[in-house]
């Protein structure tokens, strides 16, 4: 039985992805999240798209740099706390020289988070980004999707990144869920 | 052998490789003797020289130059690994060793001491590691890797220090990037000529 989860599913990782990759988003690197394992096993597969893993969120940022540089939509995927390891390349490199990337952030620290020690980054992250130049949407639900359209057509027609921040209710119901890894 | 005279050898080898360039001192000699679309110049973002070069060889089957320093390396160590996973054959990273963070005045880096940046590389993946401590072993070095599959780690150890009269690089960040996409997007065979006699010999 093949359990894996593909690009057209219909949960709410799949449909993400579809929005995304209809963009003609083509270039990602991951750091990995227990609310986007079903993301980044789609990215593993998608033959379609150039994907690595990456240590840290900091060289994420400059690799996908580097792609935009050479033509293709970058997107990176990571947790929150990601975005405190990239402030001063979103800054210096990607404001600098108007790199637009998209960045697919899990919100962690959202209502339903169980883990105190990331309630603080959590509630910092959306000024953060917004201090630090990035526009940054949340979204709530999968109903929510055709934020991630507007958000993107933005960014590729004005060259600037844009944060969409999915809260624990995006990806599941918020009361029944724990967390694999404490 | 400084950073400079290394750089000049490196930039020698060059036909039509992109090349991406580390903040400060290294992009300014880099600017000095040889300035050309396909080099793009990192003003910012100290680190992730290697990672944008990587990103460039994932990204389009063209060869790729990232010349980094070994602070910045250390920095970033995790380049080396994630270089070492993706294995783009068109990318070569030369690490330019002067055990010292140049740009900020020359303290002393982690090479001074205990670091050797060609072990690191050995154990992440990489398809070549090489080291360089003659000035005239670099280009030949440099030509051969470029020539075969890589992805190539080039380690060239050096003394600290740089000649007077390297200033700023002239043109901002934009005009960097666009003339530098531009080359990218027309795939043209990239060296000039006449830039290329045009190396210039400082003090």
């Amino acid at each position: 039985m093949n359990t894996r989860p593909s690009a057209t599913s219909n949960s709410p990782a799949g449909q993400l992805y579809q929005r995304v990759r209809a963009h003609g988003i083509d270039f990602f690197v991951s750091v990995p999240c227990s609310l986007l394992g079903e993301v980044i096993e789609i990215l593993e597969d998608d033959t379609e798209v150039t994907y690595t893993p990456v240590t840290r969120e900091e060289e994420g940022i400059g690799i996908l740099a580097g792609a935009y540089l050479a033509g293709r939509r970058p997107a990176i995927v990571m947790q929150n706390s990601g975005y405190g390891n990239i402030v001063n390349a979103v800054c210096s490199l990607v404001n600098y020289y108007n790199i637009p990337i998209v960045m697919l952030v899990s919100h962690r620290g959202s209502a339903g988070e169980r883990i105190e020690a990331q309630v603080p980054m959590g509630n910092a992250v959306r000024d953060v980004m917004e201090a630090s130049g990035v526009k940054c949407v949340p979204i709530e639900h999968p109903s929510d999707l055709d934020g991630v359209d507007e958000g993107i057509s933005w960014a590729l027609a004005n060259e600037k990144s844009i944060a969409f921040l999915f809260p624990f209710s995006f990806w599941r119901d918020a009361e029944t869920y724990v967390p694999e890894h404490r | 052998m400084r950073r400079y005279e290394a750089t000049r050898e490196i930039m020698n080898a060059i036909g039509d490789e992109l090349v991406v360039c580390n903040i400060g001192h290294p992009s300014q000699e880099v600017f000095t003797l040889r300035d050309r679309p396909e080099n793009f110049y990192m003003f910012g973002s100290m680190g992730l020289a290697s990672s944008i070069g990587l990103g460039l060889a994932m990204a389009r089957d063209r060869k790729v130059v990232a010349l980094d320093g070994d602070g910045s390396v250390a920095m970033n160590m995790g380049t080396l690994a994630t270089i070492g996973l993706a294995r783009p054959k068109n990318y070569t990273l030369v690490i330019v060793d002067n055990r010292s963070y140049g740009s900020t005045g020359f303290q002393r880096s982690f090479t001074a001491d205990n670091l050797r940046l060609e072990e690191v590389a050995r154990g992440s993946g990489v398809e070549s590691v090489a080291v360089v401590d003659r000035q005239a072993e670099i280009a030949p070095t440099l030509t051969r890797l470029l020539g075969e599959d890589g992805p190539h780690v080039l380690v060239v150890k050096c003394e600290p220090g740089m000649p007077e009269g390297i200033g700023v690089i002239p043109i901002d960040g934009m005009e960097v990037r666009d003339r530098f996409m531009a080359a990218v997007a027309s795939g043209r065979r990239g060296s000039d000529p006449a830039r290329t006699r045009g190396i210039r010999s400082l003090a």
